[in-house]
């Protein structure tokens, strides 16, 4: 699908608003692999995280009517991708099988070492192991390499409460990670 | 003994830098480095068929209007008391929602003051979450009330609709037995409110 030149998410989500049903592929090109990086490391799964930005994909479609600033659309898409992934602890599946966990870590694993293979899918799998805002917390820092001011902006919370809640995830990720040394 | 000293919590933060800890925390605070180091950065790219899954939904939904797009039709504010429904399967008890202080005339994106309020006499905790808060289940808790058992929050929320539910200890996630409900698409009830 072309896009076309120079149209912002608002121009679009307004086109998409009046009937033009077909430009919302735009959106769906532009952002389908901004966040998946997140909702792999959330779920511990590239499968699960293709559902999830498929799913939130669909329901930002069905949602649009109430997107208040249409010019913002990627952080208000971001939210629903959000309320998807966590969701998915809704469900009791929070925590993704082991081996989704190692195949998230070993996925294009030729160009690494295996130490370094290794030491990511030990910290991926003991990322599973915190709460889900512990681990949305630290994928927001130090997978998307977001500052507190704004993750805090992004997820309508407080900075002080942010590191509280990461100060307690690198506590849980030490211990887990001393327990599987 | 694991939690990491709080100036380690800062190199891992970025605020401080190895040479600024203190010589008995360099091996604490390389500890941590290592695990810094081991963070997977590399993108995820997803296969190409979900453009095309994606936009066969959207067409889909274009020629059948769905049960939200009718839900989100303006209507008009109800005050909505029902008895409390004490369902077993979810040990959780009843909530209701009152709408309080919205003097007419007012303009439209007037603020509404909306009560939760929940019974749920086992419970440690309790918040709710909505589209209201993004869904964050720590943002917003509930007290408890002088009537045991009972747990309520006092929030104002700009006019519209919103969907939320009810977080008792963190882990349970209640619908409001008192509002209608929407399948949130992930096979769970949402309970729905318009201000």
């Amino acid at each position: 699908m072309s896009q076309r030149e120079g149209a912002t998410d608002g121009d679009v989500v307004r086109a998409v608003l009046a009937g033009d049903i077909e430009r919302y592929a735009e959106l769906v090109a532009r952002y389908r692999d901004r966040y998946a990086r997140y909702a792999a490391r959330i779920l511990g799964s590239a499968d699960d995280a293709e559902d999830a930005v498929q799913d939130a994909l669909v329901r930002a479609y069905d949602q649009l009517p109430q997107c208040r600033d249409p010019d913002r659309f990627v952080g208000w898409f971001f939210l629903i991708l959000r309320n998807r992934c966590f969701a998915e602890r809704r469900k009791g599946r929070d925590v993704a099988p082991l081996e989704a966990a190692g195949a998230v870590a070993a996925a294009d694993r030729a160009d690494h070492d295996m130490e370094t293979s290794e030491r990511q899918r030990a910290l991926q799998q003991a990322l599973l192991e915190l709460t889900p805002e512990q681990r949305e917390v630290f994928v927001l820092k130090h997978v998307e390499e977001l500052s507190y001011d704004e993750i805090a902006e992004r997820l309508g919370t407080s900075v002080p409460s942010l590191k509280m809640r990461m100060h307690r995830a690198y506590d849980r990720l030490r211990e887990a990670l001393r327990d599987r040394a | 003994m694991t939690d990491f000293h709080p100036h380690v919590k800062r190199l891992i933060d970025g605020e401080l830098a190895l040479a600024d800890l203190p010589p008995e925390l360099r091996a604490e605070g390389e500890e941590a480095l290592r695990l810094l180091a081991a963070v997977d950065r590399r993108p995820v790219v997803l296969s190409a068929a979900v453009d095309a899954r994606v936009m066969a939904i959207v067409r889909r939904r274009a020629a059948v209007p769905s049960l939200w797009r009718r839900l989100v039709q303006p209507r008009d504010v109800r005050l909505r008391l029902r008895p409390w429904i004490l369902a077993p399967a979810l040990a959780a008890a009843a909530a209701l929602i009152l709408l309080l202080g919205r003097t007419a005339p007012q303009p439209a994106a007037a603020p509404v003051t909306v009560r939760f309020v929940l019974f749920a006499p086992q419970a440690q905790q309790v918040a709710v979450a909505g589209t209201f808060n993004q869904w964050d289940a720590a943002a917003t808790p509930l007290v408890r009330t002088r009537t045991p058992g009972m747990w309520a929050a006092t929030l104002q929320l700009p006019a519209g609709q919103h969907q939320y539910a009810f977080v008792v200890d963190g882990a349970r996630w209640v619908p409001d037995p008192s509002a209608p409900a929407v399948d949130d698409g992930f096979g769970r009830r949402n309970s729905v409110m318009a201000l």
